[in-house]
Parts: structure tokens; sequence; C-alpha cells
């Protein structure tokens, strides 16, 4: 035990989630072993016009009941409440509920976000457009940007600490949780609520489908006929603790964050560099930051879309980083299950990561039947495995070319990188 | 040992312009950028004014190739960062690339497109949205665009946090060269006026003119009544003190602290207890380790809205009410209320640190405080040590504290 060293590492105490294959982490686990799909018809609104009528919808979402009354969300969007919801469950989860006053000043919030209140937003747009302003419930619009999730959870906890909102799209929520280990990593806070949140709306789901990005049934990440993504929604939030704290408390570690790595690809929009750079530069930054080597990945949760480009560009990145050690590192796209969950898809993966090192097994990447050959490494195709796993790699690709790459571990009191 | 972090370069697309010295020169002159709103009707509105951005050729600063398809924030803030770029002397090459980075607060990003977007969308159905747009709709499209056109890999991300998406950019930027993980980052924020945005914020009454009194910008005044919006982009450069002595590059300033809250506060309101901005600015002044006492220049949040400006009145009075208070300023009365133009505030901070000049508070006729508030006219005096507020509604507070540059930078 190094008293210097452990001042400085950061776990995971608890751990909350909302998506398309459950409503808490362990039906979330359940799921992620038996390989089912989240992906079926999207109800949340008529998509009778676009292009596809799927997605990984958040199914039986109590929405008003799903967050007890006395945190007033009425004006709350659909985003904020999957994200009280979550942030909730990691709390309870972490024995931080109700949140003791002493932890409150040293306390902050981490949020990477997406659309954010976009859903109830459209209807403000709608009603402007077709009955004039006058008949626009402007008040829908406050929810709109991501920020608004962050200052609920703050206010309706009393939180002091840091608080932060990034939006990166796909990336957003893995920055977020890489920022908010910085923060507990350097005295700026004890404890940090980090992840994010997605809704589904009509904005996003056309827009990827103008891209003409998006696969008609479900998304087959790595398989020869990939068509595109699906589109998800979620929301998932970690409890990160500086690790003297976490013991001093008997919390429950589910994981270390290690470290990760932020890049930029300055290539195109919304294409990812088919060279790879960005992502091979963010993996290596990341472990670089872990202080470990390649060789101690055991399972990349892959950022694994389904687009045609992503995946061939992905499976170059792992092959430049582990080299021929590649063909032997087990990497999934949980996409297949959840869909992808945008600015909410860094944290659920997160949640993802930790699950596969607690439980020790490798989720499934499902409707994968047909490897494309330029994707050849094990990509857990179809069914979930047994596997004792200590290091993740978890990717997130962006558009705008921003990649960031978190590394999590299995807890290890003297550390991974000196066990 | 964490690495010191200097601003070595500054560049700015504002209500003022886009040359550096003569924007300082003009917020000293008490010049406002605040006028009649000419780009698009407000015979509806009850307000009629805005800080816009005025004599900005995008072309001037971006190649034609990428300018049609980067939207109006995009070019304002990858002109920004051009101009920074320049300023610090650094030429972005394959040798560099990989260790400069970009960190940008935007509140609202690209309504406009946005907008237009939705506009298509909801008149005419998905089969008619041009997905050339899609791209842009993202917060995130400025710091992706900059990066394509200047060619910068290093770390890349965007803080979309309201009034103080541009300080909490800078202040993450700081922790990144503290701890390392890139050697430049151009760091700050950029906003768009568009009709939309207006009208919303009309409609959430947060303009003025309200409560019978005039429009117009005045903060910490006693007929204060609602900001004024602006627009504009600043972006700093930001390096390590190592790497600055390295190339022979003067700082303007040093950010010596950093400092992060949250506090009570409804999610679309002014926060209206001090608490978060008192404990914001005590955490920053803690981080550059020096007390409240060393303090020479306080650059306010405040823009003219009711709640904010009484409120950070207060938490001023809380963390200076001692002997000699430093000398209070706000620029919103002459940028309007830029949101992430937080940018533009710590570029002037930078200046009026290094020059010695502290530019008045423009709007500002009758103080609400009994602190030392520049009005009228430029103070000028040695300065030091200077505090930036960020302070948004829904209650997020980050300050900066910066210290001018001594000669020591300056290799011999």
């Amino acid at each position: 035990m190094n008293p210097d060293r452990d001042k400085t590492r950061v776990v995971v105490t608890g751990m909350g989630t909302v998506n398309a294959l459950a409503s808490c982490v362990p039906d979330f686990a359940a799921a992620l072993r038996r390989g089912d799909s989240g992906i079926g018809p999207v109800t949340l609104f008529d998509t009778s016009a676009f292009r596809t009528h799927t997605g990984g919808e958040v199914r039986g979402f109590a929405g008003p009941q799903a967050v007890p009354q006395g945190f007033r969300l009425k004006r709350a969007s659909r985003a904020d409440r999957m994200a009280f919801a979550a942030a909730l469950e990691a709390l309870k989860d972490a024995r931080l509920y109700p949140f003791p006053e002493e932890l409150r000043r040293d306390t902050g919030v981490g949020i990477g976000g997406g659309a954010g209140g976009m859903l109830e937003a459209e209807e403000v747009f709608r009603r402007h457009l077709f009955r004039g302003a006058g008949h626009a419930p402007f008040s829908r619009l406050s929810s709109l940007y991501c920020a608004a999730t962050a200052d609920l959870l703050t206010d309706r906890l009393g939180l002091a600490g840091p608080k932060a909102a990034l939006m990166t799209a796909c990336s957003s929520s893995a920055t977020a949780i890489g920022l908010a280990r910085d923060f507990v990593r350097d005295g700026l806070a004890r404890v940090m609520l980090a992840g994010g949140t997605e809704p589904l709306c009509r904005i996003t789901y056309s827009a990827f489908n103008a891209l003409q990005a998006v696969d008609p049934l479900h998304c087959r990440p790595f398989d020869r006929r990939r068509r595109g993504l699906s589109l998800g929604e979620a929301a998932a939030f970690l409890v990160l603790e500086s690790l003297p704290h976490a013991r001093e408390r008997g919390a429950t570690i589910y994981g270390e964050v290690l470290g990760y790595g932020v890049t930029g690809d300055a290539h195109h929009m919304t294409a990812p560099d088919a060279e790879a750079s960005g992502a091979i530069r963010a993996m290596t930054a990341a472990l670089e930051d872990a202080g470990l080597p390649p060789e101690a990945v055991n399972y990349v949760n892959a950022h694994g879309t389904a687009t045609p480009a992503n995946d061939a560009m992905e499976t170059k990145a792992l092959k430049a980083v582990f080299g021929r050690r590649a063909y032997r590192i087990p990497a999934s796209s949980t996409k297949s299950m959840t869909g992808h969950t945008l600015g909410a898809s860094g944290a659920l993966e997160a949640v993802v990561s930790l699950l596969a090192i607690r439980h020790a097994f490798l989720p499934p990447t499902i409707h994968l039947s047909e490897a494309d050959p330029a994707c050849d490494l094990d990509y857990v195709a179809q069914q979930a495995r047994p596997a004792r796993i200590s290091v993740v790699l978890s990717n997130a690709f962006a558009f705008g070319g921003n990649n960031t790459t978190l590394v999590f571990g299995r807890y290890v009191p003297e550390g991974i990188a000196h066990a | 040992m964490p690495e010191r972090v200097v601003i070595t370069g500054i560049g700015i697309v504002s209500p003022l312009g886009s040359d550096n010295d003569a924007f300082f020169r003009q917020l000293c002159a008490g010049a406002s950028g605040i006028a009649p709103i000419d780009a698009f009707d407000t015979a509806g509105f009850p307000a009629h004014r805005a800080a816009l951005v005025r004599g900005f050729e995008a072309r001037d600063h971006i190649s034609l190739k990428n300018l049609r398809r980067m939207d109006r924030l995009s070019q304002m803030a990858t002109a920004a960062a051009r101009l920074a770029l320049g300023d610090a002397g650094i030429a972005v090459g394959p040798a560099n690339r990989d260790r400069i980075g970009i960190l940008i607060g935007t509140a609202f990003g690209p309504t406009d497109v946005i907008v237009q977007y939705a506009r298509t969308l909801f008149t005419k159905g998905p089969a008619f949205v041009n997905p050339i747009l899609v791209p842009n709709t993202v917060m995130n499209a400025p710091a992706g665009h900059a990066s394509i056109e200047l060619g910068f890999r290093g770390i890349n991300s965007t803080v979309n946090q309201h009034a103080v998406s541009a300080e909490a950019a800078i202040a993450y930027a700081v922790a990144e060269i503290r701890n390392r993980r890139a050697d430049a980052l151009l760091a700050g924020g950029a906003e768009i006026v568009s009709p939309f945005l207006f009208e919303s914020l009309l409609r959430f009454r947060a303009l003025s003119p309200q409560d019978g009194e005039p429009e117009g910008s005045r903060p910490f005044d006693r007929r204060r009544n609602g900001f004024v919006l602006g627009e504009g982009c600043g972006i700093l450069c930001l390096e390590s003190l190592a790497s600055a002595r390295r190339r022979g590059a003067a700082p303007y300033a040093e950010i010596a602290g950093c400092g992060w809250a949250g506090g009570p506060c409804s999610p679309s309101d002014w926060p209206r207890a001090p608490e978060g901005a008192i404990l914001a600015m005590s955490r920053a002044l803690s981080a550059a380790a020096i007390p409240p006492s060393l303090v020479d220049v306080c650059q306010a949040a405040a823009n003219g809205s009711a709640t904010l400006d009484a409120m950070e009145a207060r938490a001023l009075e809380g963390v200076f009410g001692g002997e000699a208070p430093p000398a209070i300023f706000s620029l919103k009365g002459a940028l309007g209320e830029c949101f992430s133009s937080g940018g533009l505030r710590a570029a002037a901070q930078a200046m009026a640190l290094s020059r010695g000049e502290i530019p008045p508070t423009a709007g500002l006729r009758e103080a609400i405080t009994r602190l030392p508030v520049v009005q009228d006219a430029p103070r000028r005096q040695p300065l030091t040590w200077g505090l930036l507020n960020g302070i948004s509604f829904g209650g997020s507070f980050v300050s900066l504290v910066l210290k001018r540059a001594t000669g020591e930078a300056v290799p011999s």
C-alpha cells in the first residue's frame, strides 16, 4: 500500500442506469449476459415519415413516477428524469442517499450531454411554426441544454462541489467521467456524480437518417452486411470517489478509473479518419495516463457503431495499439444491444465495462453473424463468455472528430500498475 | 510539480472588432458595442438592442474550402483561434500538432442552424432536411471546424454550461496543461445571437427593458432592468510557462488559480444566494495561494440583471469586505451578456493587468454597492492580481485568478 499514490486513485462506488435493456443496474447486467436486444419499434413519436422506424427506446419508463415527488421535477425533460432515476440509483448504490450533509460541499456533478430537452423543445418549435409565437410554450426550453440536468441535480441534492457540463456528441459523457475523475484526483472534490443522459427525439432521429447512417432493422457491428447504427436513449451515472475516502466509509468498490485520453481527428466533421490516428492516439494517451502498457488490457468495449466507416477504422486502431495481440483481446460492441446512446454512451458503456469486471463476463456483440474480412478480431459474437477481466478500454469516437478513451480496472489494493 | 500556465496569445471576434489593441482601447474609452439590432427585425418585440459582432469577414481568416461548410458560430471560433495562435507566434505542424488542442465553451451553440433544421423538419418533413446541416447543429461543431482548418489534433472538447461555458473551458484547459496533457491549448468561448434565441430570452423575461425602465445594459446600477444580449468569441492561447520560455514567447499573464462551485439555484433563474459565488472565488484564491487582500482588481459577472448583480455585490462584499477591497468592474455594459464570450472578458483582464489599466463599467451611473466599482473613466494603477467571475443562471460558478506576467518569463 502506498498512501501517497492512493490519494490520487479514483474508484467507482455506485452505478445507476436507465436504458433500452433495463431500468436498473442488476437487470442491465442480466440482460447483457443474456445478449438481449433492446432495439425495437420507436413509439415515443411517430416515425412513419422517417426512413427508419426502430431504436433502443427506454420502455415503460415511468417518467414522473421514476423519481420521488420531493424532487419537484415538473418542468424537467425526459432526459432530466432519466438522469435523475440513474443518478439516484447510483447514489443509493453507493450508500450516499439521502445525501450526507457533511459531503455536500465537496461533491460535484460532471455531466456529458446530448440532445437534452430537445424532445420537449420540438413542441415549442412546432407550435411556433404552425400557431405563432403566442402559442409556443417557451417555458419548455428551460431544460433544453444539458447543463440544466447538472443544475437540477446540484440544486435538489444541495451539492456545492465543481459542476461541469460538456457536449461533444458521442463522446460527451466519456469525457465527463474523465474530467470528474480529474476533479477527485486533483483534490477539487471528494465525490463526483458523473454520467450522461440522452433522449430519443425527432431532430436527432431525422439527422442520422438524413446522413443515411441508420440501419433499417438493427445495427450489426463488425458484420459484413452492416448498414449503420441504431439510435438509442439512456441515462447512466457513476459515483466516483477518492480511494482513501471510499475505504474510510467502507464503500463497495466496483472498479477504478485508471485513466483517459482525449484527442481530435482534425479531419472531417462526421466521418472518422480512415487512418485511425485520432483513435490510436486517444487509446495510447489513455493507457499512458493509466500508467499501463497495452498488454494489460483484457477487454475493449468498442465504440462499434456499426457504420461501415467506424468499425473498419476502429479495428485498424486496435491493431495499431495492440499489435499482434489484438487478435487475442476480445472487443465487443454493446451498442448492438442498447443502440447508440450518443451523449449518454460514454457513461452507459462505463457501466458495462465495470459490470464486465465485477461479474467476470465478456458482453457480446449480438447480430454479428458474418464478420467483415476487414474486421477480423474477436468481437465476442452473439454470446457472452465468462472471463476474468482486470483492465477494460472503453472507446467513444464522436462527430467533429472528438475521441475519448477511458481505462477502467478491477480494484486491487496495491493498484493494477503495481500489482 | 504541476506546470504553471500562461496566456501567450489572444484572438477575438467581438462587437468592438477583432484587433486586440483597438478592443482594449475602446473599452477603456468607455465605448459600447451595444446598438440597435440591424441583423433581424425586432419590430414586434419590446427590446431592440444587442451587441452584435461588427467588421468581421470570415474569409479573411478561413480557407474557402472549409468556410463554406461552417456555420457562423464555427466561423467566429475558427477565426479567433487562428488569431490567437498567430498572436502567440505558434505555427501548427506535424512536430507539434498532437500536443496542441482546443477547449471551447458555448451556452446556446449554433441556434441559427438548429432552428433552420427544425423548420424544414417540421414544415416539410424528414425527407427534405439537408444532411449538410447536421454536423453544424451540435455544440462541438466550432471546436471541430477549428481543428480541421488549423490542423491541431490534441485535446478537443466543448463545455456547454450557460454563462460560465468559457470560464469553465479555460479552467479545464488550465488543468490539462498543469497535468501535461497538452503543450498549448486554445481556450475560451463563442456565442452568436439569433432571432429565436433573442425571442426566447425575451419570453423568459431575461432581457432589458423591464419595469418601465429604458432599454440598456447597466451592471450594478440602481436602475438596471435586465441584460442586453451580446455575441462574440474570445480565445486565449494557453501554454505552460516552460513551453513559453522555450519559445521565447512573452506572456500577457499567468492563470494562477481556478475555482469551481455549484450552489442552490432554480434552473432558469440567476442565483439568489451568494454561497456559490463566494465558494468559487475562495477556491480560486486558495488555488493561487493568495489571500483576498492581495487582489487588485475583480471583473464581475454582473450584467444588469436585477438578481444577479445584487447577489454578486453581496458575494464580493463577503469575500472583500475588509480594508482595501479591489477595484471592481464589469464589461457587460460594453459587450452585452455574451454568455460564452467569457473568453473576451478574460482577454480584457489579461490586457488590463499587463497595461495597468482598468476599463470603466459602461452603463453604470449609480452603483448598488459600496465597493469601488470603476465607472466613467478608466483607472490606471499598477496591477498584479486580478480575479474574474463567471456566474450562470442555474447556479454554476467559475472564478479565475490571473497574475500579471513579470519580466521573468522573457529569457535573457
